[in-house]
């Protein structure tokens, strides 16, 4: 990446200090809410502490043994990616189609589609694990009722293996969605109409001009979209899993982020739920330095 | 960026005044009253008008102290997290709810001070109001492994079977319900056949609560001197007869515990064993002939019922305010308050000469035929297992994880009991 | 153009699908917060209720300040948003254009702090505020929550698609870099700040874990917290009721949307996010 060159200015402050001067709002916010608190937290993952109680006991390494060493820990790990897998074809491989589509292909009806797609980001997330869990009732909600009618029966999806990630993802994205959507179609509708309709023009298949042209020029947008999906993998499907299934049926919904909240707020185990924060940490830390490795350098920028 | 510069102003100057005015030790109102904090769980469905009635009542009354509430959603257990997030920052309020399940957890973790305690220091003309008031196994749910009250039975639940009598009748089975835990899971089968319903749903929430009254009622014994012992041969054989039900007749939902009270209310299922605290929701909500029976026996055995709800617990730090709290516990725990309680609720009423007496229930319970049974089953309360020591909560939960093994077919009753059993008990060394 | 035309209806056909079932909950919501709860119950399939009731409206109205938790609900969004947006962009504009020392590693630790649990700041930053004595005040939710790695990075990457012979040009006009930021920069970049924006302002104004913690008292709830008042496992929920606080909740945010409208779809179509 080039970087501007500093510029002789009549300025008597120097570049350095300006930048210093941006970046210290930041940097004294996170250094105050979010740094120390995780340092702190590296701390606590060496103690056998409940928060509360005066008695506080240094382990050394045992709560990341214990941590790793649970035999529900692969179970939530595994289900972890589950999530993120799944939220990334809901909210990032179709929004991304869907942009496409709404943006080129299609001429009607489009203003329509953009506003509807868009309204269900208005609602809390509680109110909706709420909403979808008399919805998705399996025994006598709306969905289950016309289910009925056709002769099918509905799997009671909260108490069933699979299902339940299934489900609580599909719940995420009902937020999720449209927002994903709204930016990656504002970025599609950025590309240059003409180099878009000279391929259509030259009949190439929509296909090849979604991966040749639409795919590289938006991916700025897509990068950022990407990540934070794989972040609301973890942090929004929170939200329906402590209110539809705190975890359960036996941490089939569970992930790392609900688990160390899990282990921290309703076993009261703070160096647990430390600990496996720290890990959890480490293990996406990675996932963004393979990011920053391998995909950026394929990200087009202007310059 | 020039207009922003003036709300970037008006916030650091409401930083600084809200900073400044906060730091005392105990809070005064402006006339000088003692002001306290009192957390409840009460959501308006449970009971949170009452807490404000009650509160502003005693507000009124009090020239001393001003109680101000605070409600803590999620129920006992959130008011758990805010409560170790509070203590943690070196503060507390003055009077909680303690469920109790969380009676062990709380009394050795939380700093905290016995009412007799307080009663005696600065109240010696109230010294006998707590054994005068309470039935002795009612009074005794508050005391800790150590035999330390910790606390004052305040809300107190216990579990009924509801019955849906159009569905039964449908049937052609008896409309009274049924009597014993055999009956139960005949009568499901029979609605099964007949109707094409669910016959029965057994509550699941997280907790172990009505698995232990399940249990217990048969014999078995949840927690044995300091150890777990649900996975006797009485405690297997009851827990086999809800495995059955789900997985053999498939007569019993297996689901959360709304959506199976909620597939109660519209009609989808003939019975439901949960809490009495659900009386009025159920009762307010059904369009079909909807009552409440006394939780079923097992043949030939003696009915035991864990309590549910939570006791009021004293975390005041200064005696001054220790002083005010037992001020408003007082009052909460009046005949009349209580009744207003009992009403607000659908709770059972924790101390006596409330259901009988004028100023009381008596009219409330002659119109509330479904809360009879749960005060006729008062005289078999016992406490809820609350497992000790620092690995408690971890041990209920291993309790609930298996429960989900054993309804989801995954593991054999005997062998997902007996497991968890030495589990919780390796846990519990 | 025969395949084009299939392509089209089977593309209007998916997406339209798409879009009833992503609406229906909304909708099922709204008829719900205008029937009795017992109605809830035992008409399931009635979505639109008629006669509609406005019991559950009257109940929540009389419970609840709803004007003043509104109002506390809208300080914490907008305040909120405003801040993170201004700490968002002077950061971003730091990692583009100047060069520092260590620049590439702040910048790496900065956008990892969105992986860190919520769970980890909690109790860490319920002890500062607690400290300040902020603790049952909007502004004690407010504070720990003025930053985001998020609208960095997304500000940051639009900004990497200006020209850099843009800002070149105009530093060696000696314009300063508060001009350049006002008059060149931000212009540019308005898209991502805007959808940034209203991600903020919609989360902000949603949230419930934070809040649950430092509120105490009803007249400093904000909506969120109102909804908990009527959810209970033990008791059972008010479900129309809190629909019906649902509904308030949802249609502020969309009000302020659909007056904004044209200007967010403008700022969309006119450069695009790049």
């Amino acid at each position: 990446m080039e970087l501007i060159r500093p510029v002789k200015t009549g300025f008597r402050v120097s570049q350095k200090a300006i930048a210093r001067l941006l970046l210290f709002p930041s940097i004294l916010l996170f250094s105050v809410f979010t740094f120390w608190p995780f340092l702190y937290t590296i701390y606590l993952s060496f103690f056998d502490w409940n928060m509360v109680s005066p008695k506080k006991k240094f382990v050394g390494f045992e709560n990341y043994v214990h941590v790793l060493t649970d035999p529900n820990f692969l179970k939530i790990a595994v289900n972890t990616f589950l999530y993120i897998a799944i939220l990334l074809v809901i909210n990032f491989v179709v929004p991304y189609i869907f942009a496409f589509v709404i943006g080129i292909v299609l001429k009607k009806w489009t203003s329509f589609y953009k506003g509807s797609l868009f309204l269900p980001a208005f609602i809390s997330l509680v109110v909706g694990s709420i909403l979808f869990t008399w919805i998705l009732n399996p025994v006598s909600g709306p969905v289950a009722l016309i289910f009925g009618w056709l002769g099918w029966e509905m799997p009671v999806w909260n108490k069933a293996q699979g299902w339940v990630i299934l489900v609580l993802s599909l719940i995420t994205s009902w937020k999720v969605f449209g927002y994903n959507f709204v930016l990656l179609y504002a970025s599609v509708n950025g590309i240059s109409k003409e180099v878009i309709e000279a391929a259509r023009l030259d009949n190439i298949p929509l296909w090849r001009i979604f991966f040749r042209i639409v795919l590289p020029m938006s991916s700025a947008t897509g990068i950022y979209v990407l990540i934070m999906t794989i972040v609301q993998g973890l942090q929004y499907v929170f939200t329906p899993v402590k209110v539809i299934t705190q975890g359960g049926p036996d941490y089939a919904s569970s992930n790392l982020i609900y688990h160390s909240y899990h282990e921290a707020f309703v076993l009261f185990e703070t160096g647990h739920s430390a600990a496996l924060s720290v890990i959890t940490m480490m293990i996406f830390i990675l996932l963004l330095v393979l990011e920053f490795k391998f995909v950026e350098r394929r990200v087009y920028y202007e310059n | 960026m020039k207009k922003l510069l003036p709300f970037i102003l008006l916030t650091v100057f409401a930083f600084v005044l809200a900073a400044c005015g906060s730091g005392e030790a105990v809070e005064k109102t402006e006339d000088g009253k003692i002001k306290i904090e009192y957390w409840h769980v009460n959501a308006e469905t449970q009971g949170g008008q009452t807490v404000k009635k009650l509160v502003e009542e005693f507000n009124k009354q009090s020239d001393s102290v001003e109680v101000v509430p605070k409600y803590n959603p999620d129920m006992y257990k959130g008011l758990m997290q805010n409560l170790q997030a509070e203590m943690a920052a070196g503060k507390a309020p003055a009077v909680v709810q303690v469920g109790w399940s969380f009676l062990n957890y709380f009394s050795e973790n939380f700093e905290y001070v016995s009412p007799q305690e307080v009663i005696e220091k600065h109240f010696p003309e109230d010294k006998n109001f707590l054994e005068k008031n309470f039935l002795p196994n009612i009074l005794d749910l508050a005391r800790n492994e150590e035999g330390e009250l910790v606390g004052i039975p305040y809300s107190l639940s216990n579990p009924v079977l509801y019955i849906n009598r159009d569905l039964l009748r449908e049937a052609g089975l008896d409309e009274n319900g049924p009597e014993t835990w055999e009956d139960v899971r005949e009568f499901a089968k029979v609605i099964k056949e007949k109707t094409g319903k669910y016959g029965f749903y057994f509550q699941e929430p997280a907790d172990n609560w009505a698995t232990q009254a399940l249990l217990e009622s048969n014999g078995a014994q949840f927690i044995n001197d300091g150890k777990a012992s649900f996975a006797s041969e009485e405690g297997i054989e009851a827990y086999q007869l809800w495995a059955d039900m789900v997985l053999e007749d498939e007569s019993a939902l297996h689901i959360g515990w709304d959506q199976g009270v909620q597939s109660f209310i519209d009609g989808n299922v003939a019975m439901v064993y949960t809490t009495i605290a659900q009386r009025s929701h159920i009762q307010n909500n059904a369009k079909f002939d909807v009552a409440a029976v006394k939780s079923p026996v097992w043949e030939g055995k003696e009915v035991k019922l864990p309590a549910g709800g939570a006791m009021l617990a004293i975390t005041a730090q200064s005696e001054e305010e220790q002083k005010a709290a037992w001020e408003f516990l007082k009052f909460l725990y009046s005949v009349e308050s209580i009744a207003e309680w009992t009403k607000g609720t659908g709770y059972v009423p924790p101390r006596e000469g409330v259901a009988d007496a004028e100023d009381g229930l008596k009219s409330f319970l002659d119109e509330n035929e479904m809360m009879k049974p749960a005060i006729e089953q008062m005289d078999v309360m016992v406490p809820w297992a609350s497992f000790p020591g620092e690995a408690g909560l971890q041990a209920e939960q291993l309790l609930i994880d298996v429960r989900d093994q054993i309804l989801g077919g995954e593991v054999s009753v005997e062998e997902g009991l007996k497991r968890t059993q030495d589990q919780i008990n390796e846990l519990l060394e | 153009m025969k395949t084009n035309r299939m392509v089209s209806v089977i593309w209007h056909f998916i997406i339209f699908t798409t879009v009833v079932i992503l609406i229906f909950p909304v909708v099922f919501s709204i008829g719900v917060s205008f029937k009795p709860l017992a109605d809830a119950y035992n008409n399931v399939l009635n979505f639109i209720p008629f006669p509609l009731t406005m019991e559950n409206y009257a109940k929540l109205f009389h419970t609840l300040p709803v004007v003043k938790i509104v109002f506390n609900t809208f300080i914490v969004a907008s305040v909120v948003t405003t801040f993170k947006l201004i700490t968002s962009f002077l950061a971003a504009y730091a990692f583009v254009y100047f060069d520092f020392k260590g620049k590439r590693i702040l910048y790496f630790v900065l956008i990892s702090t969105i992986f860190i649990p919520f769970t980890v700041t909690m109790i860490p930053n319920y002890l500062i505020v607690s400290e300040l004595g902020l603790i049952d005040s909007v502004w004690g939710v407010i504070l720990p929550q003025l930053a985001d790695a998020m609208g960095i990075f997304l500000i940051h990457q639009s900004m990497r698609g200006i020209p850099f012979s843009l800002i070149e040009a105009a530093r060696l006009d000696h314009i300063s870099h508060g001009r350049v930021m006002k008059d060149i920069v931000l212009p540019l970049v308005r898209p991502s700040v805007t959808s940034a924006g209203i991600w903020f302002f919609i989360t902000t104004w949603n949230e419930f874990v934070w809040p649950v913690l430092i509120l105490k008292t009803v007249d400093n709830y904000t909506l969120p917290l109102a909804l908990q008042m009527f959810i209970s496992s033990e008791g059972g929920t008010d479900f129309t009721v809190a629909m019906a606080v649902s509904v308030i909740t949802m249609i502020i945010p969309l009000a302020l949307y659909l007056m904004f409208q044209r200007y967010i779809i403008g700022t969309f179509t006119s450069s695009g996010i790049k």
